[in-house]
Parts: C-alpha cells; sequence; structure tokens
C-alpha cells in the first residue's frame, strides 16, 4: 500500500470536517485530515486567550493597517487585534464580488470552529418540509426523525448548554445544564410570555459552551474571550473535541498546509480515487488515494473544489450534472432588530461574562397564520449595564467624573434577528478564470443577493423587535435595519444542494454526490434551505449521519 | 517616577532640544508642545485625586497611539487643525498657550469647551466645528484610555481574567464587575 492511501479523505477541519475525521476514525478508518491553511494546536497555539484586555497594543481596536489589509473583513466586527492570526489572508486568497458578498473565512486547522457562534440549534419539522410545501427549490430528502438521533449524537459529543422549553418549533436535545439569564432577560422574558400569551417565547440561547466537565475539557469559565481560542477547552472546536477524539484513535494524519485542488475522479468505477493536494508552503503537487472521501472545506470552497474536479467528463465540474452545482447560495440575513433603555434594577448586577444571550425561536407564519412572505426569524440579544453613561454636563470632566466611570450604568437591552433566506438558483458561485490566488488557482466568483421575500419579512423583524420590546417595559426604543448583504450572518449555505433527484440536486439523501457516490460533502453546501437556526449542529449532525452510512456502504462493497 | 500602564509605555520617546519628552509617531507630525497639550487636556479630564490621574498613568500617551494607528487621515487632520483652534481659543480668552495656562484657567477653559460641546447638536456646522470634534475625539480616547487600563481594571472595578462563574444577581454594592 502506498504512503499516500488511506482508507479515508476529509478534505477540511473545521466543525463539519472535524466531525467526518472522529466519526471515520473512530469505525477503524485510516483517515487523513486535509487543511489548506497552518497548524493551531488546541491552547499552545491561543496566543492571546490570557491576555487582559490592557494588554494589546489599541485595546482590541483596529488600525488603519489593519483596514488596509483586511479590505473584506474590516466591514464587520470580526476585524480587531486580539484574533488577527485566525483570519484568511485576503491578499493571498482574493475572491470576486459580482455584486458584493461579506466572506469571513479562517485558513487554519480548526477553521471556523475557533471563532464561531456557538448557537445550537435543531430545525424541527416545519424547516425540513418548507420546500416542499411551499414549492420553493427541492425538497428535503429528509425529515426531522432522520436526523433526530443524530442531532443527539451530536449534542451528547460537543456539549451543548440549553434549557429544555419544549417548544414544537425548536426541538429540545440532550442539554448539559443552561447558563442563566440575568434579571432584566427574566423579567423582559416574563413579559413577552404573558403579553403574547406563548405564542411567543424569549429562551436562554443554546450554546456549544459546557457547562459541565465533559471529556477531560473544563467547564465554561465565564471570560467571553471564547474567539481567542479556549485554554480550558470550554467551547466546541475542532481543536477542544473532535481532533484529539478522532487523534485518540491512532487513525488520524493530519496534514496542513494542504490546498486540495481536485477530486481525481475515475470514469470506468464511476467514483473518485482521491485528491490532488498543492503544498501551500512547498508549491509541490501531490497525490492521494482513498477509498471514500469527505469534502467539508466550508460551503463555497467546497464548490470550488467540485467545480474544479472531473472538467474532462462535465465542464462544470464533479455534481455539475443537474446544473445546480455553484447555485442556490444562501446565508441568514440579519442586522435589522431593535434596543432601548431599562428602568430601574438599579441594585443589580451580574458578575462573569457570559458568552452567551438570550434567543427567540421562530413564531411567524406558523399555526395558520400567514404574512405576506413566507418562512420566518429568530431573535438573539441580551440585557446589560453600560458603562457610566448619565449625561450630567456639570459631571463630564474632573475627579469626580472620574469616579463615577467606575460605577455601571443603565440597563439597556437589545436583539437583532435572523432570517432565512430562499433558495435562489440565480445566487450563484463559478470559478474566475481571470484572477488568480498566490498560489496561482482560480478564485471563486460570488454573485447573490437577498429579494423581495426577505426584503418583506425585514419589516417584521425590526418592528416585532420594537414591539415586544416595548411591550415588556423596555423604554425609548430605537429600530434599525440596515441593508441586507449576504455573507455577513457567516452562515454560507447551498452550492450543493441535497435532494431527491439528481436531476435537480447534487447530493442524495445520503450527502452522497449523486454523479461519485463515494464523495460526501457534509458542510453546509448541501443544505437546500437555510431556516432560522444557526446551522453549525445541522452540519454536525448531517456529518455523522452521512459518515455512519458511509462506513456501513463501505463494508458492503457498495462504494 | 511617573507609573506607566498598558501598551502606551511602550512608545519609543526622546528628548527635544527643549528637553520635553517628545513621542515618535509614524503618521502625524505633533511638536512637543503640542504633545504636551494633549496631555494637559487629558489631565483635566482625568485629575489626580486620591487616585492617579491621567498623567501619571500615561493615558495621553495612548491617546497619542490611538491617533496615530487607528485614526484615518481626515480624523487626523482634523485632530491637528482642531488642537491649533482650540489653543487659538485659549490664547484669545487667557493671553497665552494653553499650556502655559495656570490649572485653574486650565480647568476653566476645558469646562467651558466640554459643556458647549455637550450642549451642541451633533451635525452643528460651524466655523469652530473643528474644536469641538478634536475635543471630543480627546475626550473619547481618554475615557477610553483610562477605563481600559490595567489600573481601572483591576484596581477601580473587578476585572477578573478567569471569573469562574456567573452570577445573574450580582448586587452592586459590592462593586462594580464587567
Amino acid at each position: 500500500m502506498s504512503t499516500n492511501t488511506y482508507d479515508a479523505i476529509v478534505i477540511g477541519s473545521g466543525i463539519s470536517g472535524g466531525w467526518a475525521a472522529k466519526e471515520l476514525t473512530e469505525k477503524g478508518l485510516k483517515t487523513i485530515m486535509l487543511e489548506r491553511g497552518r497548524n493551531i494546536e488546541h491552547i499552545k497555539d491561543y496566543v492571546n486567550a490570557t491576555k487582559g484586555p490592557w494588554e494589546f497594543p489599541h485595546r482590541g481596536g483596529r488600525t488603519q493597517k489593519m483596514i488596509e489589509d483586511y479590505p473584506v473583513l474590516k466591514r464587520d466586527y470580526p476585524l480587531n487585534e486580539t484574533n488577527l492570526d485566525y483570519w484568511v489572508d485576503e491578499k493571498k486568497s482574493p475572491y470576486t464580488e459580482i455584486k458584493r458578498f461579506d466572506w469571513f473565512r479562517g485558513y487554519h486547522v480548526g477553521g471556523r470552529s475557533l471563532m464561531w457562534g456557538r448557537q445550537s440549534y435543531r430545525w424541527a419539522d416545519v424547516d425540513f418540509e418548507a420546500n416542499a410545501k411551499d414549492g420553493i427549490g427541492v425538497d428535503w430528502p429528509i425529515r426531522y426523525k432522520d436526523l433526530a438521533p443524530w442531532y443527539s449524537h451530536a449534542e451528547k459529543f460537543a456539549g451543548i448548554s440549553g434549557n429544555r422549553d419544549g417548544l414544537a418549533i425548536l426541538p429540545d436535545g440532550d442539554f448539559m445544564p443552561p447558563m442563566e439569564m440575568n434579571c432584566v432577560e427574566k423579567d423582559v422574558a416574563a413579559r413577552v410570555k404573558e403579553h403574547y400569551k406563548e405564542a411567543r417565547n424569549m429562551i436562554i440561547g443554546r450554546t456549544a459552551n459546557i457547562t459541565v466537565p465533559h471529556n477531560n475539557r473544563t467547564n465554561c469559565q465565564y471570560r467571553n474571550k471564547c474567539w481567542l481560542g479556549c485554554p480550558f477547552g470550554a467551547y466546541f472546536s475542532t481543536q477542544s473535541a473532535t481532533l484529539p477524539a478522532a487523534m485518540a484513535t491512532g487513525n488520524l494524519t493530519l496534514r496542513p498546509w494542504s490546498i486540495v485542488t481536485r477530486i481525481l475522479y475515475d470514469k470506468d468505477t464511476k467514483k473518485a480515487k482521491g485528491v490532488e493536494v498543492l503544498d501551500a508552503e512547498t508549491n509541490k503537487t501531490y497525490e492521494f488515494y482513498a477509498k471514500i472521501i469527505f469534502v467539508n472545506a466550508s460551503t463555497l470552497n467546497t464548490a470550488w473544489i467540485l467545480m474544479n474536479s472531473a472538467t474532462d467528463i462535465w465542464p462544470d465540474g464533479l455534481g455539475s450534472s443537474s446544473g445546480e452545482l455553484g447555485h442556490n447560495l444562501m446565508d441568514h440575513h440579519l442586522n435589522v432588530g431593535a434596543g432601548g433603555r431599562v428602568e430601574g434594577y438599579l441594585d443589580k448586577y451580574y458578575f462573569g461574562r457570559r458568552a452567551n444571550g438570550i434567543y427567540i425561536p421562530r413564531y411567524r407564519n406558523l399555526n395558520g397564520e400567514k404574512r405576506d412572505y413566507i418562512r420566518g426569524f429568530g431573535y438573539q440579544g441580551g440585557a446589560s449595564r453600560g458603562g457610566w453613561s448619565r449625561d450630567i454636563a456639570e459631571m463630564s470632566i474632573g475627579g469626580a467624573f472620574k469616579d463615577a466611570l467606575s460605577e455601571p450604568g443603565e440597563w439597556s437591552m437589545g436583539m437583532g434577528g435572523f432570517g432565512e433566506t430562499l433558495p435562489y438558483h440565480e445566487n450563484k458561485v463559478f470559478l474566475d478564470k481571470t484572477k488568480k490566488d498566490a498560489w496561482g488557482l482560480p478564485v471563486l466568483a460570488i454573485d447573490a443577493e437577498v429579494k423581495e421575500n426577505e426584503r418583506k419579512m425585514r419589516i417584521d423583524m425590526m418592528n416585532d423587535a420594537k414591539e415586544m420590546l416595548e411591550a415588556a417595559g423596555v423604554k425609548d426604543v430605537n429600530t434599525y435595519s440596515m441593508e441586507p448583504v449576504l455573507g455577513r450572518g457567516i452562515h454560507e449555505m447551498g452550492t450543493a444542494r441535497m435532494g431527491r433527484d439528481p436531476k435537480t440536486s447534487v447530493l442524495n439523501e445520503w450527502n452522497q454526490v449523486w454523479d461519485a457516490k463515494n464523495v460526501f460533502v457534509t458542510d453546509g453546501a448541501a443544505m437546500a434551505s437555510t431556516a432560522c437556526q444557526n446551522p453549525s449542529l445541522t452540519y454536525m449532525a448531517l456529518t455523522a449521519r452521512a459518515a455512519d452510512y458511509a462506513v456501513k456502504e463501505l463494508k458492503k462493497g457498495n462504494v | 517616577m511617573a507609573l506607566l500602564f498598558g501598551g502606551a509605555a511602550l512608545l519609543p520617546s526622546c528628548l527635544n532640544d527643549k528637553g520635553k519628552s517628545v513621542v515618535k509617531l509614524k503618521h502625524i507630525d505633533l511638536d512637543a508642545g503640542q504633545q504636551a497639550l494633549v496631555a494637559d487636556v487629558a489631565d483635566v479630564i482625568i485629575p489626580k485625586t486620591d487616585t492617579p490621574g491621567s498623567k501619571e498613568l500615561g493615558l495621553h500617551l495612548f491617546v497619542l497611539k490611538m491617533v496615530d494607528d487607528c485614526f484615518n487621515k481626515e480624523g487626523q487632520e482634523t485632530f491637528v487643525a482642531g488642537m491649533k483652534e482650540f489653543n487659538e481659543a485659549a490664547k484669545k480668552k487667557h493671553g497665552h498657550d494653553f499650556v502655559d495656562c495656570s490649572p485653574q484657567e486650565k480647568l476653566v477653559f476645558v469646562s467651558d469647551i466640554d459643556k458647549r460641546a455637550h450642549d451642541r447638536k451633533p451635525d452643528e456646522e460651524k466655523d469652530d466645528a473643528k474644536l469641538f470634534t478634536f475635543y471630543s475625539m480627546l475626550k473619547g480616547q481618554t475615557v477610553f484610555a483610562y477605563t481600559t487600563s490595567k489600573y481601572f481594571m483591576t484596581k477601580q472595578i473587578v476585572y477578573e481574567l478567569v471569573p469562574g462563574r456567573y452570577n445573574a444577581y450580582f448586587p452592586v454594592k459590592e462593586k462594580a464587575a464587567v
């Protein structure tokens, strides 16, 4: 056996790639996980994780140099000096925006599992049935019951803290004890529940931060520095969870600096035989061979790899026979919501920095309601006390002002919506062969935008937030609704959707590429719709389910 | 010997021909007098009382670093132009440069500017707009420098790097937390 031959290849080491590696190695497959970027070792390489805020030269801010170097990242909050190393070098890896698309990438071992928001929600039946009911896109080839056991499997291992709220729209999972709402959030939640007669609910966020020790990981220490990497391993990441599990089997080889340029397709067997890798450090090309290949390069790079593969058979790439590869790109649309001032509670504060907030699950277009748009949205938010901000001119400089700065300010409460974006065939990515990255590879061109359904939904997203906050007694509520730009949700989905028919979808119900059954795509690319919940937990469940199927099929000799 | 906290202390400095300390800046050019003005205004905003003030904490050094590294060109130009207007206004009122004013004159002058800045409408366009933009930039950065300084975070409020727990009903009398 050649040293470049394995049982399985996993392309990408983020949330879904890490899960694929763990599941496949635990089932006994010799697996190589290929990561295009550098290695980041758990704890050792979290170089800023134990610094105080005053230890950063600009206290976490952004310099003009950073703004110049990161023309995309600067568009939103991720550009900051505390974890700059975790974001892609945009000059080396450009892309083309036919329409503006904010693509925030992490090219290193762990991918965005190191920086993710950690909110973890199951989908419900209504989400899997939606496309079929509305005649939109293609029907999901699976239903909640197919994924439910895999959600449990993912939750038990990842460690999701949450409350069992008993809501049909947001199925309960196998949770660790929930984090706690602060006093204002508790009261607002009670008032919302009463005002809307339980038709709307404000719950504590369900988050992949463990609240009890788990698998040699320490429970959350309430530092709220997750995105620097956690020295306690308290939130789920490849490094804290799936990578050590995969390594422990003795079956995993991790190869950083490995850019997969294409999947090697064998037209005689109608299967993939391996992948071609460009070493990002040496620029040398290698081939690796395996019986099964999991593509987990993150949605858009997964599409890129497929579009670069088997082009001698299908000019538009492996999986393009349906004409849907690269199409139906989606994201959640956001940057809309409301916030206001909360009177009172001045004798109350909170101690500890909770890396979590409140969540309001979807309530629109359910139980017979019909708005002038379809689908719905949820909210994330929270209440907090600000720094000293009382607006008294007489005390705005000098010793008394200085002393007052150490007193907490007023309470405020805010919430922002996450809305479902429909799959539109014309929202697409394709290869831009006129532009090359630092390795001479063609870059991705992105051409996508929100449409009328999302814009109508955003009116409710803004007004409902105000209405709920006011119903709960919040004062001076201000609303906001920014021009929606796809990508900002950092929830890229679609481009290689699952479906029931090879004529209209790229993947089947087991995440197999219809055109090459030993190639599995289980990251966001597989999604046929977005629902409005944060998607990562669903990727974990889909990956574990597909890996289980892949190994069974391998043993049967079917792949 | 002044106590310096945080990254601002790492700025290189040297003595100019008048013997005044000058911080070397990369993107803007401020002479010793201008740097002294920044230090003096910041020290009126956050003065030494029974706890350290701006000069002792080196807040002005951090302010200069932020203006130098983080402000865009337009912001830097406004900062410098507004500072000149600020000094001219002080001269007009007290007959000499701001830095040569007595402590009482400095307090009166900054108090007046602060009050007028507070009363102005945010988008008010007047000839002295740059003066007030300069002042609010300086004040904002001074307060930011103070409230993110090691001194403030460890001595004035309870900041624990590893809180280890979340108390949703923390009574504030025990001192503020972040």
